[in-house]
């Protein structure tokens, strides 16, 4: 009973500071901003446990678990909210045109470069994992690091090379 | 190992069991396709689960309750990080900012306009658009698009939902 209780109200706890936080200040860096709020949050907790000897060493490693695997949950579909998704802007354009359908015509000239492409190529550079030499975008090693991981993954896999 | 440090880790060997057999039928299994090698291995992590809690209540027995408050926390733990490791098969397929760094990295440095001769949002959306449509979640009719089975629309409708809650605004260009 206590691995759900203290696991829910650890996340739940840490989740309104997260909305807290949001209202007031936008964080520059969101995922990170998360990652110390959530494991700050469980770190805080675990002194607690240990000074008032209320959870044994199996509670805390439950605790910890059950609270990490929906923190990094919790984060990845972060990720998917803070951009728009291409296909539900495409879901979305299509189910504003109502009863009556999107043009085709209409629904290409929605679909550019500027909304879909352009952000994302900035969230690179915010992002440190390319920059900008004489006009032309190059890897950094933070970029070629977080690369490696998914290129190596899709090869395990044997799926295809280039997705998006 | 009785008691010790394997109950706790009971989500994380089946997460493990998860992660083996979702890779080894993505490989070995001709025709399976990603997905589908996905929720294999979510299943075969899940039955694992199942199976080590049975073995947990036989070599430490406890009250019906203390047992299922923490099969269901295991359950949780596990669910969890199912999701997080589809998501992470999912990025590395579809998401754009993967797509370029590849093309970044397969080159000596692009200009903006290599890049989108690369990679741009005609290719993007014929191949999302192509999914959608062959998984009938739209249609297209008379040169008009119109939404066919409502999944993604009520995916769509709950992202905007979660967006609002969090980021108080529908789109990141609003």
């Amino acid at each position: 009973m206590k691995t759900l209780l203290w696991g829910s109200v650890i996340f739940g706890v840490s989740f309104i500071l997260h909305l807290g936080i949001w209202k007031v200040r936008l964080p520059k860096r969101q995922t990170r901003a998360l990652l110390l709020i959530f494991f700050g949050s469980l770190a805080a907790f675990f002194v607690f446990f240990l000074v008032s000897a209320s959870l044994s060493l199996q509670g805390c490693i439950s605790v910890g678990l059950f609270v990490v695997s929906l923190t990094l949950a919790y984060i990845i579909t972060y990720s998917a909210m803070e951009v728009d998704s291409p296909s539900l802007v495409m879901v979305n354009a299509i189910a504003g045109a109502g009863t009556e359908g999107l043009p085709k015509g209409r629904f290409d000239e929605m679909m550019t470069d500027d909304v879909l492409v352009i952000p994302r190529i900035k969230d690179l550079l915010r992002d440190g994992h390319v920059y900008l030499e004489g006009g032309r975008y190059r890897l950094t090693p933070k970029g070629e690091s977080f690369i490696r991981i998914f290129i190596f993954y899709r090869k395990l896999l044997r799926a295809p090379l280039r997705g998006g | 190992m009785q008691g010790g440090v394997f109950e706790p880790l009971i989500p994380v060997f089946a997460f493990g069991a998860n992660v083996l057999i979702q890779v080894l039928s993505a490989r070995h299994i001709r025709g399976l396709g990603l997905l589908k090698s996905i929720f294999l291995g979510f299943g075969a992590g899940l039955l694992c689960l199942l199976l080590l809690e049975g073995y947990a209540y036989f070599i430490r027995p406890r009250v019906s309750a203390d047992f299922i408050s923490a099969a269901v926390a295991d359950a949780v733990t596990y669910s969890a990080l199912g999701y997080g490791y589809f998501h992470f098969i999912n990025l590395g397929v579809t998401a754009r900012r993967i797509r370029l760094l590849i093309e970044v990295k397969d080159s000596s440095g692009l200009t903006l306009e290599e890049l989108l001769s690369r990679y741009n949002a005609k290719e993007m959306v014929s191949n999302r658009l192509g999914r959608l449509l062959g998984s009938g979640q739209v249609a297209l009719k008379d040169g008009r698009y119109f939404i066919g089975k409502p999944v993604m629309l009520l995916a769509a409708n709950a992202m905007t939902a979660l967006k609002l809650l969090v980021l108080g605004k529908k789109s990141e260009f609003d």
